[in-house]
C-alpha cells in the first residue's frame, strides 16, 4: 500500500511539472476567450424553451469572455431555409443550427467544421468537455455524421407518452399501456366517447407528418423507410402491419387529426380532451404550467408504447456545430459558445431554465429525478433509439416533402396505404438514385 | 299615392339592412381580431369562444416591448413610405409619357411594365438573395424599397396613364402654343389635375408593400424585418400564441386602416381604370 | 401636335422608369431563366450541370403541377365571378340613392377587407375556423348547424380559402365598379330612367360599357393575384390538409424553399408567368379597348 502512495505522489509531481511547462493546465473560459473578445458571433435560434433557456444564461457567457452572441429568431419551419441560404451565399452564420435529419445535408457540403479541428486545439477546449458524457445515442444521431462528430446536442427530444392519470383511473386503468395494440385495443375503446378521446396523433403536413406521425408508427412495427440496399421498405409486411394499425387507430383520435400539429395536440391533452399524447419531453413545461394546462395535477409521464419491435420512440433533436464560413477568430468564439452552453457546469442550469441537457450526468444528480417526472422516461428513451428514425442524409429535405404529401393521402383514406407506399417508395429512390447511391457513387449512409 | 311610399319606404328598409349586412361582414374579421388580442392564453382557446371576457392589454405590452414589434414597425413604415415616394416619382413621367406622346411599341411598353406586376415571387425572391447577398445589402431598407418596385410602379403607371389620359387634351395643347415646356405641361397643369389618381396609386402601393410577406422574409433578418414577418414568425408549430399574434396582427392592421379610411373618397374617384367620359 | 415631341423628351419621361424595373426586374428573371436549364439544387451546388429542358418537361408531364394548375384555377372560377357579382351588387347599392349616414359607413368599411394584410387574414382563419374555439363554428351553431371541420377537412379548407378570397378582394371590386358607376354622366342615367323602370336595362345599356374598364382590370389584377396566391393560404393552411389547398404558388414555394431544387421551380414559376401574361393579353384583347387606341 505505501507502494501505490509513492506512486501516487509521484504522478503528482509530474503532473504538477507538466502544469508548470505548460500553463494551459489551468483552463479557465475567461483565459481562453481572451483573444477573442469583441467577436460577434451570429446564430439562429427557434422559438422554443431550450433556447429561451439558453438566451437567460448568455449574459453569463457574454461578460465572462466579452463576445457578442447575435440571436437570430426563426420559427421551425423557416429555420432550415434561412441557414441554406446563408451557408449557400457565404453569409454571416457562424454556428449551425442542425436538426438531426439535416446533418447529412450540413456535412456533406462542408458547411460545418469537424469538432476534431477544436478539441486538438487545448488552448480552446476545456479539459472538462468530457464527451463520453452525452448519452452515445444522442450525441451520434444528433452531432454525428459518416463516423465523424460535427456538432455538440443542444436542444434535445425524444417521444414521450403524456397522459392523462385521472381520466385512466376513472375508465379503470391503474397505469399506462406498455404496447401499441393494448392503446389501441384495451385503452382505445374504454377512453373514447362523449367527446373525449383516447390518443391524438399530430400528423399535420409538415415535418411533423413525417417525424411525429409516419416514422413513430414505421419503427415499433419493424418497418423502416429504407433497406440495406437502400431500396424501400415501406411494401414490407412490417412496414404496412404499422401503416395499417396507424389508420385503424384514428378511430380514437379526435377528427380532423391531419391538422394537428404539436400545439393542437399538446393542447388537447391540455385540455382534458385527449387521454394520451406521444409528444417530444419539451412540452413537459407546457403541460405543467397552469396557466396553459388543466390537468396539472393529473399528468404522467410514461416511455412510448412497445411495439412488436420493441420501443422505437421518436428521436429528435438539435445541435450547434462551428460554421466552415466563419473565419479563425469566429470559429474560435463559436467554439467556445457551444462547448460552453452543452456543458456538464451548465446542464443543471439549462435544465432548471426549461432546456433538456443531453448529459446524463445531471440526471443522476441527487433531487433531479423527482424534481423533474419525466426523467426517468427520458431516460429510458435515451437508451436504445433508432439514430435513422428519420433518414439523416442529406436527400432527406426532399424526401420529408414526399412522405409528408403521401403520409397525409394515406391518413385522408385517398389511397390505401399500400398504394400510398408504392408512390412514396418510387419517389424516394428516384431521389435517392439521382443522388447516385445506387450507382455506387455514394456510401450507403443514413 | 299611400302604395307608392310604402314601398318606397320598404326599399329603403331593405337597402338599409343589406347596407348593414354588408358592413358587419367587412367588420366582423377586423372586431374579431382585435378582441382575440385582448384575451389571454386560455380564454383564446375556450371552447365555445367567449364574447365577454376579461380584457388584458398583456399581448400588446409583451409584443412590443418584450419582442420588439415596433422596431418591425417602423422598418415597415419606412420601407413603405420610401418605396410609394420612389414609384410615384419614376412612375408618374412614364405615366405621362404613356398617356400623351406618340411612339412605336407604346403598347408593348405599357404591357411590359404591367406584366411586372404578375411575376410571382417567388421566381425573384432566391435570385434577388444571391445579387444582394453579393452586393453586401442584405437585411437593409433599401433592397425592400427597391424590389417593392416590380409590383408598385406597375399599379402606379397602370392608374396614372389612365388619368393623364383623362385630361383634356385642348389644356396643354394651348399650354404648348404659348412655348410652355413639355416638363412644365406635365408638372404645372396635368400633374394638379390627375392629383386624385395618383393618390390613390399612392394609397395602393403603400397597402401592397406594408403588406408583402414573401420577399420580407426572404431579404430580411433583424436589422430591416417587416412587421408581417415577425407576425409569421411567431407561428412557431410548437405554441399557439393566439393572444400575441393578433395583437401583432392589429398592430399592422390598424395604421393601413386608418391610412386607407382617410383616402377613401380619393379611392373612389381614382379607381376608375381608364373609364373617361 | 401629334409626333411632334423629341425622342429625347420621351426618353427623359419613360427613362427611368424603365431603367429601374429592367435593372430590378430583369435580372433576377434572367437568372431565373438560367436556373431552369439546370438542374439547381441549393444543397447541391457542387452538382449543378446544364439539362437543357428537361426540367420543363418535367413540369409539363409532372400531375403534381397540373393537379396544382387545376386547383388554381378551380379557384380562380369560382372566386372571381363571386367576387364580381357581390363587388356590383354593393356598388349599385351604393351608387342608390337613400341612406346617406349608413351608406358612408358602409363604403368606409369596404376598405377594412382589403386593406387588412394578407398572411394576418390567414392567421385569423386560424382563429376562426377552429373546429374547437372557431367563432365561424358557434355562429353556424346558432341557426342549427353542427359544427364543421373547415381546417382539417380537404374540401372544407378549399372552401374557407375560396371564403377568405371573397371576403378580401369583393369589396376592392365593389369600390372599382363604384367608381366606374360614378363616371356615367348623370344627364344620360337620369334619361333612361325615365324611359325604362327596369334597373337592369340601364345597368346592360347605359352603365355597363362605363364599367369595362374597371371589370377588365380586376380580371387581370385578380387572375394575377389568384396565380400568385401565397401568404393567406400558407398562413392558414399551409397547403393541407393533404393538398387541398396546394395552390401553384405554394407548390413552387414548396419545391424551391423546402426541397431546394430551385432548378425545377424556376422552371414553374416561368410557365406559371407565360400563363398570367396570356390570359392577361386575352383580357384586354377582349374587353379593353381603351389602350389600344
Amino acid at each position: 500500500m505505501k507502494f501505490t502512495k509513492i506512486l501516487k505522489k509521484l504522478a503528482l509531481a509530474a503532473g504538477l511539472a507538466a502544469g508548470l511547462a505548460q500553463p494551459v493546465s489551468a483552463w479557465t473560459l475567461e483565459e481562453a476567450a481572451k483573444p477573442y473578445a469583441g467577436t460577434t458571433i451570429d446564430v439562429v435560434f427557434l422559438l422554443r424553451p431550450g433556447y429561451e433557456a439558453a438566451e437567460k444564461m448568455l449574459p453569463e457567457f457574454e461578460s465572462k469572455t466579452g463576445i457578442k452572441v447575435n440571436i437570430i429568431k426563426h420559427p421551425y419551419e423557416n429555420a432550415l431555409g434561412e441557414q441554406v441560404r446563408d451557408f449557400v451565399a457565404g453569409g454571416d452564420l457562424d454556428i449551425a443550427l442542425i436538426d438531426l435529419v439535416w446533418i447529412g445535408n450540413f456535412a456533406e457540403n462542408g458547411w460545418i467544421e469537424p469538432i476534431d479541428k477544436f478539441t486538438s486545439n487545448p488552448e480552446l477546449t476545456d479539459p472538462n468537455l468530457d464527451l463520453d458524457d452525452f448519452f452515445p445515442l444522442v450525441i451520434n444521431a444528433f452531432g454525428g455524421w459518416n463516423g465523424t462528430i460535427y456538432g455538440l446536442p443542444f436542444d434535445n427530444y425524444s417521444g414521450l407518452l403524456f397522459y392523462n392519470r385521472c381520466m385512466l383511473e376513472e375508465a379503470g386503468f391503474t397505469g399506462p399501456p406498455e404496447s401499441w395494440t393494448e392503446l389501441m385495443y384495451v385503452y382505445g375503446p374504454r377512453l373514447t366517447g362523449d367527446g373525449k378521446y383516447a390518443y391524438a396523433l399530430q400528423s399535420k403536413r409538415n415535418e411533423t407528418q413525417s417525424a411525429d406521425s409516419f416514422a413513430r408508427m414505421l419503427w415499433p412495427f419493424g418497418g423502416s423507410f429504407l433497406d440495406e440496399n437502400f431500396r424501400s421498405n415501406l411494401l414490407s409486411p412490417a412496414s404496412q402491419s404499422g401503416l395499417k394499425f396507424r389508420q385503424d387507430l384514428m378511430q380514437f383520435m379526435p377528427p380532423g387529426i391531419v391538422s394537428y400539429d404539436h400545439a393542437e395536440t399538446v393542447n388537447g391533452l391540455a385540455q382534458g380532451d385527449v387521454a394520451m399524447i406521444t409528444e417530444w419531453s419539451a412540452f413537459y413545461a407546457t403541460l405543467k404550467n397552469p396557466s396553459t394546462s388543466k390537468i396539472v395535477d393529473c399528468l404522467a409521464i410514461a416511455p412510448e408504447p412497445k411495439g412488436p419491435a420493441g420501443r422505437k420512440p421518436a428521436l429528435g433533436g438539435f445541435s450547434m456545430a462551428v460554421a466552415s464560413q466563419a473565419d479563425e477568430d469566429e470559429q474560435a468564439a463559436a467554439w467556445l459558445f457551444i462547448q460552453w452552453v452543452t456543458s456538464k457546469e451548465n446542464a443543471k442550469k439549462y435544465l432548471e431554465l426549461g432546456g433538456v441537457p443531453a448529459r446524463q450526468s445531471v440526471y443522476n444528480l441527487p433531487g433531479v429525478a423527482e424534481q423533474y417526472d419525466y426523467v426517468p422516461a427520458l431516460v429510458e428513451s435515451w437508451q436504445d433509439g433508432v439514430p435513422e428514425f428519420r433518414p439523416r442524409f442529406a436527400e432527406w429535405p426532399e424526401i420529408t416533402e414526399i412522405v409528408q404529401e403521401w403520409g397525409t393521402k394515406i391518413m385522408l383514406n385517398e389511397v390505401t396505404t399500400e398504394e400510398g407506399a408504392q408512390i412514396l417508395g418510387e419517389r424516394m429512390e428516384a431521389v435517392l438514385d439521382e443522388a447516385g447511391y445506387y450507382s455506387g457513387s455514394k456510401p450507403l449512409a443514413q | 299615392m299611400r302604395a307608392v311610399s310604402q314601398k318606397k319606404r320598404n326599399s329603403t328598409a331593405s337597402q338599409g339592412i343589406l347596407l348593414l349586412i354588408i358592413l358587419v361582414f367587412c367588420i366582423f374579421p377586423f372586431y374579431w381580431m382585435v378582441t382575440t388580442s385582448l384575451k389571454d392564453q386560455i380564454v383564446a382557446l375556450q371552447t365555445p369562444p367567449a364574447w365577454v371576457f376579461e380584457v388584458t392589454f398583456g399581448n400588446y405590452t409583451e409584443v412590443l416591448f418584450k419582442d420588439g414589434v415596433w422596431e418591425n414597425l417602423l422598418n415597415s413604415l419606412i420601407i413603405a413610405v420610401c418605396t410609394t415616394f420612389l414609384s410615384i416619382f419614376l412612375g408618374c413621367p412614364a405615366a405621362f409619357a404613356l398617356a400623351r406622346f406618340e411612339f412605336r411599341g407604346k403598347k408593348d411598353l405599357w404591357f411590359w411594365f404591367i406584366t411586372n406586376r404578375m411575376v410571382s415571387p417567388i421566381v425573384l425572391a432566391l435570385p434577388f438573395f444571391l445579387i444582394v447577398r453579393n452586393l453586401k445589402l442584405l437585411d437593409t431598407h433599401l433592397v425592400l424599397i427597391l424590389i417593392y418596385l416590380t409590383f408598385n410602379l406597375p399599379i402606379v403607371i397602370w392608374i396614372c396613364t389612365d388619368q393623364f389620359r383623362a385630361i383634356p387634351r385642348d389644356l396643354d395643347e394651348a399650354a404648348v402654343i404659348e412655348g410652355a415646356s413639355q416638363w412644365r405641361i406635365f408638372r404645372s397643369i396635368c400633374l394638379p389635375l390627375a392629383a386624385p389618381g395618383v393618390a390613390v396609386s399612392g394609397i395602393f402601393s403603400f397597402i401592397f408593400s406594408w403588406n408583402e410577406l414573401m420577399y420580407a422574409l426572404v431579404l430580411t433578418r433583424n436589422n430591416a424585418k417587416t412587421a408581417p414577418a415577425m407576425a409569421v414568425s411567431f407561428m412557431e408549430g410548437y405554441n399557439l400564441p393566439y393572444g400575441k399574434i393578433m395583437a401583432t396582427s392589429t398592430l399592422i392592421v390598424i395604421p393601413v386602416i386608418i391610412f386607407a379610411l382617410i383616402a377613401s373618397k380619393q379611392l373612389v374617384r381614382g379607381l376608375t381604370m381608364g373609364a373617361v367620359k | 401636335m401629334k409626333g411632334k415631341v423629341r425622342r429625347r423628351t420621351i426618353f427623359a419621361f419613360l427613362g427611368p422608369a424603365i431603367v429601374s424595373l429592367a435593372v430590378i426586374g430583369i435580372a433576377p428573371l434572367l437568372f431565373a431563366a438560367y436556373t431552369s436549364l439546370h438542374n439547381y439544387n441549393l444543397t447541391k451546388l457542387r452538382k449543378v450541370k446544364f439539362i437543357g429542358l428537361d426540367n420543363f418537361t418535367f413540369v409539363l408531364t409532372d400531375p403534381v403541377f397540373w393537379d396544382a394548375m387545376q386547383r388554381t384555377f378551380s379557384l380562380l372560377v369560382i372566386v372571381l365571378p363571386l367576387q364580381l357579382l357581390i363587388g356590383l351588387g354593393i356598388a349599385l347599392l351604393l351608387h342608390q340613392p337613400g341612406i346617406g349616414l349608413l351608406k358612408t359607413l358602409t363604403r368606409l368599411s369596404l376598405v377594412v377587407p382589403m386593406a387588412t394584410t394578407y398572411s394576418v387574414v390567414g392567421l385569423l382563419g386560424q382563429v376562426m375556423f377552429n373546429i374547437k374555439y372557431g367563432v365561424v363554428n358557434q355562429l353556424i351553431g346558432f341557426i342549427g348547424i353542427e359544427p364543421v371541420n373547415w381546417i382539417g377537412d380537404p374540401e372544407n379548407a378549399f372552401i374557407a380559402v375560396a371564403f377568405w378570397d371573397v371576403w378580401q378582394w369583393a369589396p376592392f371590386c365593389a369600390l372599382v365598379l363604384l367608381a366606374g358607376l360614378t363616371t356615367v354622366p348623370s344627364e344620360i342615367e337620369e334619361a333612361a330612367r325615365l324611359e325604362t323602370p327596369s334597373w337592369w336595362i340601364v345597368l346592360r345599356h347605359v352603365q355597363l360599357p362605363y364599367l369595362i374598364p374597371g371589370i377588365t382590370a380586376i380580371l387581370i389584377l385578380r387572375t394575377a393575384d389568384t396565380l400568385k396566391l401565397f401568404d393567406m393560404v400558407f398562413t392558414m393552411t399551409r397547403g393541407g390538409p393533404g393538398s387541398a389547398t396546394e395552390f401553384v404558388s405554394l407548390m413552387i414555394q414548396r419545391i424551391g424553399f423546402r426541397a431546394f431544387d430551385q432548378g425545377l421551380a424556376s422552371a414553374q414559376a416561368l410557365i406559371l408567368l407565360v400563363v398570367t401574361i396570356v390570359l392577361s393579353q386575352l383580357y384586354i384583347r377582349y374587353f379593353y379597348k381603351e389602350v389600344q387606341q
